[in-house]
């Protein structure tokens, strides 16, 4: 079954869609897809099955957001951890994704034609070499489309993530790009895996768990997180209607609390920059303690030289991301 | 149309928010109505009842109509908290209580600490997204001590009460008598904190001590506990009707289970083993 459901909503849903459009609406959703299994059990099917469901699910969901103008949509398909699952159900899983990768593949001009942008997100070195193949040939068909983004998390946690964005930092300063001092909250940020989207203004979880499972942590501290009880294969448009008036009637306070975040971030940066700065014309000053003119000089060429090397390295890990995915492709080519 | 869209909006939300504070005042008069009911109805009927169901029944009701304790059968209370925390099937090792709300009380959030302690759970972490706590404090570990005598008798010795502070390096603490500990956080122990590991490292790899290589999933887990040394909270407790964590210790929380409650103010023991018995009985799969 494809990714891309055509269809209009019927009527009474494009009311209610009217209705929740009137109120601010979320740009970015993200799910975990939870109950695949468990909607299995009650329905005595297999488990592939269940999964299967699963996935029709999230192809119909891909449509209600589309008629709810919520443009990027984040999905946790297979975590780290589930690799600790029998060896049937993990294989069964890996098939499954290189079913409904493969056949993206096909669908190249209804992507094209929509505008989807798939980006898989995650360590995908641990996957087969096969999977990582179509994968990257799945991203990089779809990399320029730019009028709704599909964000597929795929042998993913984020601790994962975080810890990768440190390395890639890491690899900033080994490289000389950057220096160990250029460390930030937004530098961290953009060196995760999801560095292309906005943070989540809503986390769904579907079958009544009320965790996170290593799920965007980072990315979710100031996102509106609904827990639902509906297992993932039963979730309904008025679900996700339920989820977007729950995001609506936090939105002031969340509001308030990320900007409230981002005044202090501002202000942790400058003091950073100030402490740099200090020690710099100390250095320089031979213990004589500097004009206030001559430090405000000093900062505004530090925070100007910070910010162009950091986006050097930002286009160099860009560049060393955009590589992996296009060797991937041209191996296929080879073989 | 659009107009009519905007007012059928604004009229759902409106009637989303009735219902929620009608649930939340329905709930406090159900408890305290329960206890009221009791008295009443025994004292109507004159039914002979078992006396020590009858106490335990008044001892109920005089907690949950007098949230802060007044000391009236506080001899009962400990103990009944520690035969609470022991038939739970799992208790958290940490729980963490986050308040989402503008107004802070002092008095409820140590009330909820010391229950915490007294049912057995070690390590009780206090946040607020303004760290509003953190600023005062002293004020809350008075607080807490205040409500530690009114609540356990004054038997009890007292808590650890340690704070979290960036960039002091505290000696390692060694639970030694197993006193349970209390923390108060503040966004700063979250992203930042992250950021401050991952700058450390840096450093090091600046100074060829290290290879970007070298950096794993348990580096960073280890740098980050080490000035804190505090296990994963297994549960938070959340206040308020903000749905969100507001900047919680984002490493820390990715196996952590959510309650929700709508206020910290005149918060009862009964709200806090609700949340202790959903945790007891929610079930991780870790994946599998």
């Amino acid at each position: 079954m494809s990714w891309i459901r055509e269809g209009e909503l019927n009527l009474l849903e494009k009311i209610s869609a009217n209705i929740l459009m009137a109120g601010p609406m979320p740009k970015h959703v993200a799910f975990i897809m939870d109950g695949n299994r468990r909607f299995a059990l009650k329905k005595k099917l297999e488990r592939h099955d269940g999964h299967m469901q699963g996935f029709n699910k999230l192809a119909e969901t891909l449509r209600w957001c589309k008629h709810l103008n919520i443009p990027e949509v984040t999905v946790y398909a297979f975590s780290i951890e589930n690799f600790k699952r029998s060896k049937e159900e993990v294989d069964g899983l890996l098939d499954l994704a290189r079913q409904k990768f493969e056949r993206l593949l096909e669908e190249q001009e209804n992507l094209e034609k929509h505008g989807v942008c798939i980006r898989v997100l995650g360590d995908l070195n641990m996957l087969p070499l096969d999977l990582q193949e179509v994968i990257a040939k799945a991203v990089v068909m779809t990399k320029n489309h730019n009028k709704c983004f599909l964000n597929v998390c795929f042998a993913y946690t984020s601790r994962y993530e975080i810890t990768n964005a440190v390395r890639e930092m890491a690899w900033g300063v080994e490289q000389g790009l950057i220096k160990a001092s250029d460390v930030s909250e937004a530098l961290l940020s953009e060196c995760l895996y999801s560095s292309n989207s906005p943070n989540p203004d809503l986390l769904i979880r579907t079958s009544g768990e009320v965790r996170l499972s290593d799920f965007l942590l980072w990315q979710t501290s100031h996102s509106c997180l609904v827990f639902q009880s509906v297992l993932w294969p039963e979730y309904s448009f008025w679900n996700l209607c339920e989820a977007i008036v729950q995001y609506q009637l936090n939105h002031k306070s969340i509001q308030k609390a990320r900007e409230l975040h981002r005044e202090e971030q501002a202000l942790q940066q400058l003091e950073a920059d100030c402490a740099c700065i200090a020690e710099h014309l100390q250095h320089q000053g031979n213990g004589k303690p500097a004009d206030a003119q001559r430090r405000q000089e000093a900062l505004q060429h530090y925070t100007v030289a910070r910010e162009e090397r950091v986006q050097d390295f930002l286009q160099a890990l860009k560049h060393k991301r955009d590589t992996f995915f296009t060797n991937l492709c041209s191996e296929t080519v080879l073989t | 149309m659009a107009l009519l869209y905007g007012l059928i909006w604004r009229l759902l939300l409106a009637l989303v928010r009735i219902k929620r504070a009608t649930v939340s005042w329905l709930r406090v008069r159900l408890r305290t109505w329960k206890g009221r009911f009791w008295q009443r109805t025994m004292a109507a009927l004159l039914l002979p009842v078992p006396v020590a169901e009858f106490k335990q029944k008044k001892a109920d009701a005089n907690q949950s109509s007098d949230g802060d304790g007044d000391g009236k059968g506080a001899g009962s209370r400990p103990s009944r908290w520690i035969s609470d925390g022991i038939s739970l099937e799992k208790l958290p090792v940490h729980i963490g209580l986050v308040v989402a709300e503008e107004e802070l009380s002092y008095t409820d959030i140590a009330n909820m600490v010391v229950w915490c302690m007294a049912v057995g759970v070690s390590y009780v972490s206090v946040y607020d997204h303004h760290g509003i706590f953190q600023k005062n404090n002293s004020s809350l570990q008075e607080e807490i001590v205040k409500q530690q005598h009114h609540l356990l008798g004054g038997d009890d010795s007292t808590f650890n009460m340690e704070l979290l502070k960036n960039g002091t390096d505290k000696p390692q603490h060694f639970v030694v008598s197993c006193r349970p500990i209390v923390k108060v956080l503040s966004p700063e122990d979250g992203k930042h904190s992250i950021v401050q590991a991952a700058r450390k490292l840096c450093h090091s790899v600046e100074k060829k001590e290290w290879s970007s290589k070298d950096i794993s999933v348990s580096v960073l887990d280890v740098l980050l506990r080490e000035s804190k040394n505090i296990p994963d909270p297994e549960l938070v407790v959340k206040f308020g009707a903000v749905n969100s964590t507001l900047g919680f210790l984002p490493w820390h929380i990715r196996l952590t289970e959510f309650v929700s409650l709508p206020s910290h103010k005149n918060v009862s023991y009964e709200d806090l083993f609700g949340a202790l018995q959903h945790y007891s009985a929610c079930h991780q799969r870790l994946g599998q």
